[in-house]
């Protein structure tokens, strides 16, 4: 009874792990018709905090976040910007009760991502690796 | 700023709100807010410990437990009309001068950006004076329980009435520097706790300006500010020194708080790789007044575990002038002048003595508890310098300058 139970506790430890090794890593994308081909990750992480509102080649940039219930957006700022859901949200208190700026427009999740990116050639998103499709671009230069 | 061109200010943003929330596919409105309830014991019931000159009380005299100190409520509402123009509307309510909570405008500015690195605003805009003048007042997006009391209660003005302009150029893909000039006046009425009695401190000819260079997980800022600070309330005491000749006339000129420049340098560095941070700050103002010349300066570091931030401050505050003025020489005056000399003269050092010199070193912990809220524990243990009481009012018979002073704090900030 107790090795039973200690076999399903440690099936359930193994089923968890690989889950977690099986959660791909979210990527930073643009609409496949937009010029952008290449952006590193503190490129990335610039836009989506707001510290720059342009993509290098001087085109704006419109980065599109996913909202807070999203398991996405915690993984990609923890990814690009090094930066806990509290650091984020900490970053944008500064800028936003100062006028300064406000946080990217919320979306409820990747679907919602790429349809605005379908629709909007300067738009920058994220979304799980697995979603991606000829509809996007993944930047590269990570 | 006059009252009524502040009124069409506000009318003018009110309007342009109303209009963003007609149109959702046009300008964007979103409301915001931040706030903090806080409470601080001091184990000093002599002296109230003052986190700045505005603050009527604080925790000690006047209560052991106060939790005036670092309790507000901000409501924000911001209006993108255009891509190129928005307008901020910040509304805070804390304890004021008169020990009210009436709502206050923080900021009500309109911005314009010709270009996308160039922005002007006009209205009530922040006094871009120190590291985290941004956002002293958001508690959420500080490590601390308050920005460290040495050096942000030397200026303990937030906003200045006029315009600002700042430019970003950005160096390479990593680092990035702005510059922000700020010209603008100020009005501020201070309470009779710190000693120097009630008054306006009426702030005219702002000019400030401010560099930040950042580059990746580093930043450092340069400021500048010049002003010319008039207290009307003490212009009946620099009269008083007018009437004793050519002496008294040189002290009024001396100390005399009428339109002379105040001036204002200051530097800070920050590094946030995430993990952990550090900053260090030094600010030297100089009234050239009889509130004096003072510099100040912090190390601050933390560690961020999971939800867990604990972080050490360590915080100097030095009066660089002098405290004490022989005043009017009453030798030679016929008894009764020289009675009423020696009245003023003590006037003048009992403000002269106020000039503070205090360190103190904060341990604290902040928990992040959810994603838009934290709670945090600091202790301060604060040393006076010798003979002086620090940043300390309300003063009671018996409470010892020089002596240390032991403070517990905690928040709970918030923002929406």
């Amino acid at each position: 009874m107790t090795k039973r139970l200690l076999f399903q506790l440690l099936a359930a430890f193994v089923a968890s792990v690989s889950l977690a090794a099986g959660a791909e890593d979210v990527v930073a994308v643009v609409s496949a018709k937009s010029p952008i081909t290449s952006l590193n990750s503190e490129q990335v992480a610039d836009i989506f905090l707001g510290k720059t509102t342009r993509f290098p080649d001087g085109s704006a940039a419109v980065p599109i976040d996913q909202n807070e219930d999203s398991p996405d957006r915690d993984r990609f700022y923890a990814q690009y910007t090094g930066k806990s859901p509290a650091q984020v949200k900490a970053h944008w208190s500064k800028l936003i009760f100062t006028g300064r700026g406000q946080p990217p427009r919320q979306v409820a999740n990747a679907a919602e991502a790429k349809r605005v990116l379908a629709q909007d050639p300067h738009a920058i998103a994220y979304i799980d690796n697995r979603l991606v499709d000829s509809s996007v671009r993944v930047l590269s230069g990570q | 700023m006059h009252k009524p061109k502040m009124a069409f200010l506000m009318a003018a943003i009110l309007a342009a709100c109303g209009a963003a929330r007609a149109d959702d596919d046009g300008p964007k409105l979103k409301l915001s807010g931040y706030g903090t309830l806080g409470v601080a014991h001091s184990d000093n019931r002599g002296a109230d410990y003052l986190v700045d000159s505005f603050k009527p009380n604080g925790p000690g005299a006047t209560r052991a437990w106060n939790t005036d100190t670092d309790s507000r409520l901000g409501l924000q509402a911001s209006a993108e009309l255009s891509p190129r123009v928005s307008a901020v509307l910040q509304v805070i309510s804390q304890q004021r001068f008169d020990g009210s909570y009436r709502p206050t405008i923080e900021w009500a500015n309109v911005r314009y950006s010709p270009l996308p690195d160039l922005s002007l605003r006009a209205g009530r805009i922040v006094l871009p004076v120190f590291m985290v003048t941004d956002s002293r007042r958001v508690g959420y997006a500080n490590p601390w329980v308050r920005p460290p009391v040495e050096l942000y209660s030397m200026i303990p003005i937030t906003t200045s009435d006029g315009i600002d302009a700042s430019y970003r150029m950005t160096l390479s893909p990593t680092t990035a520097d702005t510059l922000e000039v700020t010209a603008g006046r100020s009005d501020a009425k201070f309470p009779p706790s710190q000693g120097l009695g009630t008054g306006t401190a009426e702030v005219r000819d702002i000019l400030a300006v401010s560099n930040s260079l950042e580059s990746g997980f580093l930043t450092v800022r340069l400021n500048y500010g010049q002003a010319r600070l008039t207290i009307p309330e003490y212009a009946v005491f620099e009269e008083a020194f007018r009437q004793f000749g050519p002496p008294g006339a040189a002290i009024a000129e001396r100390y005399g708080v009428h339109g002379k420049f105040s001036k204002f340098v200051g530097a800070g560095a920050s590094y946030d790789p995430g993990p952990w941070f550090a900053m260090a700050e030094w600010a030297q103002f100089d009234t050239h007044t009889v509130i004096g010349k003072k510099a100040a300066w912090y190390v601050s570091a933390g560690h961020r575990w999971n939800k867990f931030t604990p972080y050490a401050t360590f915080a100097q505050l030095k009066g660089l002038s002098n405290t004490s003025d022989p005043g009017i020489p009453l030798a030679g005056l016929p008894p009764p002048v020289a009675a009423g000399a020696a009245q003023l003269n003590a006037v003048l050092n009992g403000q002269l003595g106020i000039l503070p010199t205090q360190s103190t070193l904060s341990l604290g912990v902040r928990w992040d508890l959810f994603r838009s809220a934290a709670l945090k524990l600091q202790y301060d243990r604060v040393a006076l310098g010798s003979g002086s009481r620090g940043v300390f009012g309300n003063i009671q018979p018996g409470f010892e300058p020089g002596s240390t002073v032991h403070l517990i704090s905690a928040t709970f900030d918030f923002v929406y």
